[in-house]
């Protein structure tokens, strides 16, 4: 196994989880069912994201992606995107919030120097300067 | 920036730490696509979650993947595996 040479990006995590607001960034292809599906036809991925609001519908979300079963996801998102799972923890008060921001990507590409020098560090950016979370779960498919 | 903390949850745990995430949880056998757990299982989507988000709150070793087991999803797949490396990759 050939580890990255990349140091891990670790951030250190202070504070309380129940005083804490929480984003989710799926690599899982969700996005809502009005927004442009994720270009599968693409060979060599696509570098786009979506965006969800705090107040997005679960049933409004969707899945576009050939690298993986989606049809446990089709019935139920909850199952790579967690959103409806989030606000069970908010309302047991395990957390505090629901970030403002989530995001959507698919987590396919064989231009890896443009997701990582390009697309994460955009999706860093929508996180950190529009979100207001203290932390992000990520998931895949 | 300073940087935000984040956890994975992985059902590729070979996969993944290949990138040496800071923190991620792998839920024992689930497989792609269920990452959380199977449909309408809420009760044991919530147990996944609320441990991968306690994760950032205990000592763990940055890079490492924490497996968890979860009984109630039922079923066991194998993740899927690394291809071994060979000379000319290393």
């Amino acid at each position: 196994m050939t580890l990255s040479r990349k140091c891990v990006p670790f951030t250190p995590f202070e504070g309380n989880l129940s005083k804490s607001t929480i984003a989710i960034v799926s690599a899982g292809g969700v996005h809502l069912k009005d927004q442009e599906p994720f270009n599968i036809a693409d060979e060599l991925g696509d570098l786009s994201y979506r965006v969800f609001t705090n107040e997005v519908n679960s049933s409004d979300l969707k899945v576009t992606h050939h690298h993986y079963d989606h049809s446990d996801a089709d019935k139920d998102i909850n199952v790579v995107f967690p959103i409806d799972v989030l606000r069970d923890l908010q309302t047991e008060e395990f957390i505090g919030g629901i970030a403002r921001k989530h995001v959507g990507y698919m987590g396919y590409t064989m231009q890896l120097k443009a997701m990582y020098e390009g697309t994460a560090r955009e999706i860093a950016n929508e996180i950190d300067k529009g979100s207001r979370a203290d932390a992000v779960v990520l998931t895949g498919g | 920036m300073k940087g935000i903390p984040t956890v994975l949850i992985t059902v590729s745990p070979e996969v993944s730490a290949q990138m040496r995430p800071p923190r991620a949880l792998y839920p024992n056998g689930f497989k792609n696509g269920n990452s959380l757990g199977k449909p309408g299982m809420r009760e044991l989507q919530r147990s996944v979650l609320r441990d991968a988000l306690s994760l950032l709150t205990i000592d763990t070793r940055p890079g490492e993947v924490v497996t968890r087991d979860y009984p109630d999803y039922g079923d066991y797949h194998e993740p899927p595996r690394v291809r071994k490396a060979s000379k000319t990759d290393a």
